[in-house]
């Protein structure tokens, strides 16, 4: 319970249709912000469950009727996003409230047969935003498999820079030193920029010593983010085949992208029509049809071998189990898909390798739009992502010319604690800023910060 | 149960009862009365005392609904106590039960008074008692919600307890918007009053008096014979308001909003004004057009039912000097109430609507024995679990009617004396019939019939359940396991 705070940041009207695990997601990240939010969901044993933990308003219905958006005063709303189950829906919700009102809209679309159309229909249905779940994990999850070594890898400067997380084996080179010390391999355009040690986020400076079992997260220019982590003393390799259990839409994306970068996959699929399906629409993929949890089926598809096992069934237990079985029989690289399971601290005790949470990419990349339309003036937030559960956020911007930060040198700057300006994007390079560099205009900013909730980039000023 | 919580909440409960207590001081001031100051001295006991509880935020957050409910009942008690405080003190009210009495009677917008002289009080104590209504009215806690930031959903559990109503919508989505909103409609509906009875010729602390006791539809007058001596006017413009504070708050909301239509197709607000026309009609042709000019006949009945299903309890003629149908139609009322979502109190028109609807359904049922209709209110279906609630609430409003009744008959009154004592102060009403009529007062009835009566005041008044759930020895279970956690 917080004393009257000032309404000074302004609160959208947000109109969230559907309240399933990405629509309960975004209403308990944008309670939090500060905006009136209103949630359409055709159940209401969901509504209120909602209504119980958020402060937030619930009306019953079908979103995409015309007298359910009107009770939901639609017409004053800033931002309407539809996460129902069907995409169809979704795209009917977007239309609907767009001739209602003047409103931004966000429609989740997933399947493939829309989402290879996607820019055509965002600028036909005049769309703010397409978001597509299993389009992002399987990128992410492409991203992590071309760095094995990283528990995660996200993109920043349109694909430019990269933050690789990664856990501080004992054999490395960097336990037990202070990060000033480590200026000899950290030279160049490299810098670690939070630390998550047990249980607290650490935005690290000079005197910041890490320690074994460390997980750093650092950020460098994407083409040599290779060359660091073998340069801090961790062993890369490469994948060259790839065992995806579960044969979902992620899946079929990912190994799309897998295939393209000329990666053998192997896919086990329980249902035999989804098994044509996947052949026809992938045919350079081996599919094999088996229950992806019998050890038996695994053995076939010689998951010792491969080098890398990503388990994408649509059962979050099932693809825990999975990765812990992987993890006793092979060393490859494990990546795990897990959606509706929270208790992350049960989970981090686990060795599930690098996991991925499909709800968190969406959410955050809706957060991300959501921030940049309630900034007071125009902000533009490229790519939030957020780190160690909330704990902290790495942020882009793209800076404004009539910034307040901008061309001024950095250590002129007063900038909030537990804040770094890690890393600039500029004209497709990307550089680690010293104290006398400027942030000119048009600069893609990438800020790591235990603050969460920055909206524009003169927020980091104290 | 979370009681760090409950303690920072009770805390400010306390303090803004300590800054309300700051106005009737005025009063005092003014009328230059030296009862007046014990205002000063209980409203810095509360400031105090509040200040100190909540110091110490909670170290958890957690907060559900019986952390709701216990909150709001405690609320209530300990208002009522700091409350009765000035009348106990300056020995206009020198008995603790009566002062009690009389203070939950006001906090609950009930209006049953034990005093026989009320014009005698001071008119810093009249003013506390009247306020008091306006207080109660919307409810201290909805006001705290107003300004207070609470973590999460764990406000809803609050206006939960204490708003009336089978279901608590809210009108933005957030909490402490729609507070704001509630308060902003009750305030500006109470000052458009103030100026309407300033304008009919009545007194500046007359119309205050009145007005709070309207808007809170609370009942204490200032006069020993409530309304009956006002000018015909006043008495019109006070029939009114009562009739409009007794409507749901939505629905002014909806019309603010300009959504007319949806406005006027509420259901219960509709039900609500067709029982009010009806009760009118039935009484002017009980009591018969050539008794008295049509005029004042028609504004004696119309005042009498809308004081009535409003819970209000102004009174401008003794009705219970009137014909037994016309009486038996007012303890109809009592029994119907007003309109969720409103400050009246009552069973509620929503839920009678509901219950008959239930019945008509059961009917069908013998007919069609495997039809299925589902029940609904403004053209929605209504939940499972709503359509539950209000059963259960009828049984255990029921309950809790006849076991007062049994205990206050110990008295030894007659029976209409009690089944409407306990009817008038249950639904927050004011006077019933006979010995508690509206020339009567509750000064005769014992103290334990009085305690009864003030825990129905609190339980009609919270809709039974927070009140039932501080007897509720399960409620209580973790108390002793909390406290060595904590340790």
């Amino acid at each position: 319970m917080k004393a009257l705070k000032s309404d000074k940041q302004r609160g959208l009207n947000i109109v969230i249709i559907g309240c399933g695990k990405v629509g309960t997601s975004l209403v308990e990240k944008l309670s939090r912000e500060n905006h009136d939010i209103t949630v359409i969901d055709k159940d209401p044993e969901k509504i209120r469950s909602i209504i119980d933990s958020y402060d937030v308003i619930g009306i019953a219905g079908n979103g995409a009727s015309f007298s359910v958006q009107m009770e939901a005063e639609v017409p004053n709303a800033d931002i309407l996003i539809s996460v129902t189950q069907s995409d169809e829906l979704n795209l009917l919700c977007c239309i609907v409230a767009k001739r209602a009102s003047n409103c931004e809209t966000i429609a989740r679309v997933r399947t493939p047969d829309y989402s290879n159309e996607a820019q055509y229909l965002k600028d036909q249905l005049g769309l703010a935003m397409i978001i597509n779940p299993e389009k992002a994990s399987a990128k992410e999850i492409s991203r992590i498999l071309h760095t094995p070594t990283a528990l995660g890898v996200s993109s920043f400067a349109r694909g430019h820079a990269e933050m690789i997380r990664v856990n501080i084996p004992s054999s490395s080179l960097l336990p037990g030193k202070k990060l000033s010390e480590l200026e000899d391999v950290m030279s160049g355009d490299v810098l670690v920029c939070a630390v998550e040690r047990g249980e607290e986020l650490f935005i690290p400076d000079g005197s910041f010593t890490l320690l074994e079992n460390d997980i750093i997260n650092f950020i460098c220019p994407s083409q040599k983010s290779l060359s660091y982590l073998k340069r801090f003393g961790f062993k890369t390799s490469q994948v060259r085949d790839v065992l995806i259990v579960g044969g979902g839409r992620t899946s079929y994306y990912l190994a799309e992208e897998l295939i393209s970068y000329g990666i053998q996959v192997r896919i086990v699929e329980i249902d035999k029509s989804r098994c044509d399906e996947l052949s026809s629409l992938l045919p350079k993929a081996i599919i094999i049809n088996g229950d992806g949890t019998n050890e038996d089926v695994l053995k076939e598809a010689r998951i010792e071998n491969v080098d890398a096992v990503v388990s994408l069934t649509g059962i979050d237990e099932e693809n825990i189990m999975l990765t812990l079985h992987a993890q006793g029989i092979s060393n490859a690289k494990l990546v795990t898909k897990i959606d509706r399971i929270m208790f992350p601290e049960a989970i981090s005790r686990l060795n599930l390798g690098s996991i991925v949470r499909p709800k968190y990419l969406t959410t955050d990349a809706i957060v991300a739009f959501v921030r940049s339309r309630s900034a007071s003036k125009n902000s533009s937030i490229e790519t939030l992502v957020r780190l160690f559960d909330n704990r902290g956020e790495a942020i882009e911007f793209i800076a404004d010319s009539d910034s307040p930060v901008v061309d001024i040198p950095l250590k002129d700057l007063s900038t909030k604690d537990h804040l770094l300006i890690a890393c600039i994007g500029r004209n497709g390079r990307t550089l680690i800023p010293s104290g006398n560099e400027c942030i000119k205009a048009g600069d893609l900013v990438i800020i790591v910060t235990t603050h969460t909730g920055l909206r524009e980039l003169e927020d980091i000023l104290i | 149960m979370n009681f760090p919580i409950i303690r920072y909440i009770l805390g400010w409960v306390l303090i803004v009862e300590g800054l309300l207590m700051l106005i009737p001081l005025i009063v005092g001031f003014i009328y230059s009365e030296s009862s007046g100051l014990w205002f000063l001295y209980v409203s810095l006991l509360s400031l105090v005392l509040g200040a100190i509880m909540s110091r110490k935020k909670p170290a958890s957050r957690d907060f559900f609904l019986r952390e709701g409910c216990v909150t709001t009942a405690l609320s209530w008690i300990v208002m009522s106590v700091i409350g009765c405080l000035p009348f106990c003190l300056s020995g206009e009210i020198p008995s603790f039960a009566d002062a009690m009495f009389e203070i939950i009677s006001g906090f609950t917008t009930t209006g049953a008074s034990v005093l026989s002289d009320v014009e005698s009080l001071s008119h810093s104590m009249l003013f506390w008692r009247s306020f008091s209504h306006w207080i109660g009215g919307m409810g201290v806690l909805v006001f705290l919600l107003a300004v207070i930031q609470m973590a999460g959903g764990s406000g809803m559990n609050l206006m939960r307890a204490e708003s009336p109503g089978p279901t608590v919508g809210k009108l933005r989505p957030k909490l402490r918007q729609t507070a704001r909103i509630l308060y902003l409609i009750y305030l500006s509906m109470t000052v458009m009053e103030i100026i309407l009875l300033l304008a009919g010729g009545m007194s500046l602390f007359d119309s205050l008096t009145t007005s709070f006791g309207t808007a809170g539809t609370g009942g204490f007058g200032v006069k020993n014979d409530s309304m009956m001596s006002y000018s015909p006017y006043i008495q019109w413009v006070v029939a009114i308001f009562m009739a409009l504070f007794g409507v749901n708050f939505s629905f002014y909301y909806l019309l603010l909003m300009h959504r007319w239509k949806q406005a006027l197709k509420m259901e219960e607000v509709r039900g609500y004004f067709v029982i009010i026309l009806a009760a009118i009609a039935i009484i002017i042709i009980n009591i018969g057009p050539s008794s008295a000019p049509f005029g004042e006949l028609l504004r004696h009945s119309a005042f009498q039912v809308s004081s009535i299903i409003t819970t209000t309890g102004f009174a401008t003629a003794d009705f219970n000097l009137w014909p037994e149908t016309s009486r038996f139609t007012l303890v109809l009322l009592m029994f119907i109430g007003s309109c969720a979502g409103s400050t009246g109190g009552g069973i509620k028109v929503s839920r009678v609507i509901m219950m008959v609807k239930t019945a008509l359904r059961e009917l069908q049922s013998y007919v069609f024995p495997k039809s299925i209709k589902l029940i609904k209110m403004d053209g929605k279906p209504v939940e499972r679990e709503v359509l539950h609630g209000t059963y259960v609430f009828f049984i255990a409003y029921m309950l809790i009617y006849v076991v007062s009744v049994f205990i206050v008959s110990f008295d030894g009154f007659d029976s209409v004396s009690n089944l409407t004592a306990v009817a008038a102060t249950f639904n927050n009403i004011g006077p019933g019939l006979e010995l508690a009529g509206p020339t009567g007062n509750f000064g005769a009835f014992s103290d334990l019939s009085k305690y009864v009566m003030m825990f129905d005041m609190l339980a009609g008044r919270l809709e039974l359940f927070p009140m039932l759930l501080l007897f509720y020895p399960k409620c209580w279970s973790g108390m002793v396991r909390y406290r060595k956690r904590v340790k």
